[in-house]
């Protein structure tokens, strides 16, 4: 009944030895990764906030693109989206010149849907009364929003952006697929070179880990900062 | 005339809450605006600050006057008569993100693009003639709700409005904290400051009061010195409405 438990081979679950020595591949990955992952997250930043406003926008002309653009790309794999551009554009003769560039650009137009569902309901959820308060002080649109709205949009959006932060830095795994030379494509390198795959993906894992934890830190940096005018009690 | 509201209605869908509502103010004049609660009295306070748009009619606040009977009004146009009002809610809604001298300094700092020293220098005298001085450097969230209230008057007399409007100021405050309030609001009348005031209390409407309207279902029903309305009210109306209060 628990053979399957006695077949296991533990002398094949982790060699530090063959981790250590691939650190330097890894970290070559990493670097990529983390280019992959800063541009995704700048430009699905940016343009998540034009498709929130958008998508809050009472002209339809606004609205509805970016109503169908989010419904699409929450509701795409990422992975199928990724295909699209790197296998399915050339067919009709578009070609992204590296795939790291098709990788930035899958990434940022997915991330960006929800980016801006995030960042509409942070600022739909500051109270109708700071509205009123800055307009009954004859601010106008543009510096309401800029001096009192977003200010506490943001810190309402701080933990669900870094959420989105972190699946990011997780998604640009994806990238492997169409060839880009990130973590997981050089843990795969070695891990078919060598057959020791357990050991080369718990160390990719540990590496992907270390780093979200390292955003985690900063987040709540952003949060004790973004807090300090809220009451202890 | 300060102001001058004429014909002014205002729906919200099917349901009228402003039917036809007509009355002045002059310059330095007290109205406090009483009335059941869905009588029509903070839509009719906040059409005077533009925040409802009214449906129709007229009102005209210091030189400058708005029709509401014709094509319906660009948004320029619209809080044009802001500038002349200021406003004070029953939330009191002070920015949370900011201490009390950046709440007061905010809007002038930033609509009228006054410099920061000089506005410093105004906050403070207003701060201390409110009580909050010593308070400046606060945030918001550790203060009462009277504090609140008492800065947020202080923010909207930073931009020197003609008339101030407070809707309900002392209804979301503990009863202890209702004083203080009403205190500042009443050395502002003394100094002459034109102002319309929606409330409950009715002692404080008899003190401070040089005319008081009694508001029942989107009209004014009566009008008159506090004297007349609260205390020998002519209209069946009025009369059950106070009694009302007067068996709580």
């Amino acid at each position: 009944m628990f053979d399957w438990f006695y077949q296991i081979q533990w002398e094949y679950l982790y060699n530090p030895e063959l981790a250590w020595q691939s650190v330097p591949l890894l970290m070559e990955g990493l670097k990529v990764t983390m280019i992959i992952a800063l541009f995704s997250m700048f430009f699905a930043l940016v343009l998540g906030l034009l498709i929130g406003v958008a998508r809050m926008s009472k002209f339809w002309l606004f609205k509805l693109p970016a109503k169908f653009y989010i419904s699409f790309m929450r509701g795409t794999p990422l992975l199928v989206f990724i295909f699209i551009l790197y296998y399915g554009l050339p067919v009709i003769g578009i070609q992204f010149n590296s795939p790291i560039v098709a990788g930035i650009v899958g990434i940022s137009l997915n991330f960006a849907a929800y980016n801006a569902e995030v960042i509409r309901s942070a600022i739909m959820s500051v109270p109708r009364g700071q509205w009123e308060a800055a307009q009954s002080l004859q601010m106008n649109y543009p510096q309401l929003m800029r001096r009192i709205i977003i200010p506490q949009a943001t810190r309402i959006a701080l933990p669900p952006t870094f959420n989105i932060f972190m699946d990011i830095v997780k998604g640009t795994s994806l990238a492997s697929v169409i060839t880009v030379h990130e973590l997981l494509y050089s843990a795969r390198i070695v891990a078919g070179r060598t057959y020791e795959s357990m050991t080369m993906y718990i160390t990719a894992a540990l590496i992907y880990w270390s780093v979200c934890v390292v955003i985690g830190f900063f987040q709540q940096y952003l949060e004790r900062r973004y807090n300090r005018y809220l009451n202890k009690q | 005339m300060m102001i001058n509201v004429s014909n002014l209605k205002k729906n919200f869908d099917q349901l009228t809450v402003l039917e036809s509502i007509n009355f002045s103010v002059t310059k330095g004049e007290v109205v406090c605006l009483i009335g059941p609660s869905g009588s029509g009295k903070t839509t009719l306070l906040r059409c005077l600050n533009l925040l409802e748009k009214p449906d129709d009619g007229t009102i005209q606040i210091h030189q400058d006057q708005l029709s509401f009977s014709g094509a319906p009004l660009k948004t320029k146009e619209l809080i044009r008569l802001r500038k002349y009002t200021g406003m004070v809610f029953q939330g009191f809604h002070l920015f949370p993100h900011k201490t009390v001298m950046e709440n007061i300094i905010e809007a002038p700092l930033i609509v009228k693009k006054y410099t920061k020293k000089r506005l410093v220098e105004q906050g403070a005298q207003l701060l201390k003639k409110v009580g909050m001085l010593d308070h400046k450097d606060k945030y918001p969230d550790s203060l009462s709700g009277g504090q609140q209230q008492r800065a947020a008057i202080a923010r909207a007399l930073m931009m020197e409005p003609e008339v101030m409007l407070f809707d309900e100021p002392t209804s979301a405050l503990d009863p202890q904290l209702v004083r203080e309030v009403l205190k500042v609001i009443e050395s502002l009348a003394k100094e002459g400051q034109t102002m319309i005031i929606v409330t409950h209390e009715m002692n404080f409407a008899r003190r401070i009061a040089d005319k008081v309207l009694f508001m029942d279902e989107g009209f004014i029903i009566e009008e008159g010195s506090a004297e007349q309305v609260l205390d020998h009210p002519n209209e069946p109306r009025t009369q059950a409405f106070l009694q009302l209060l007067d068996d709580e």
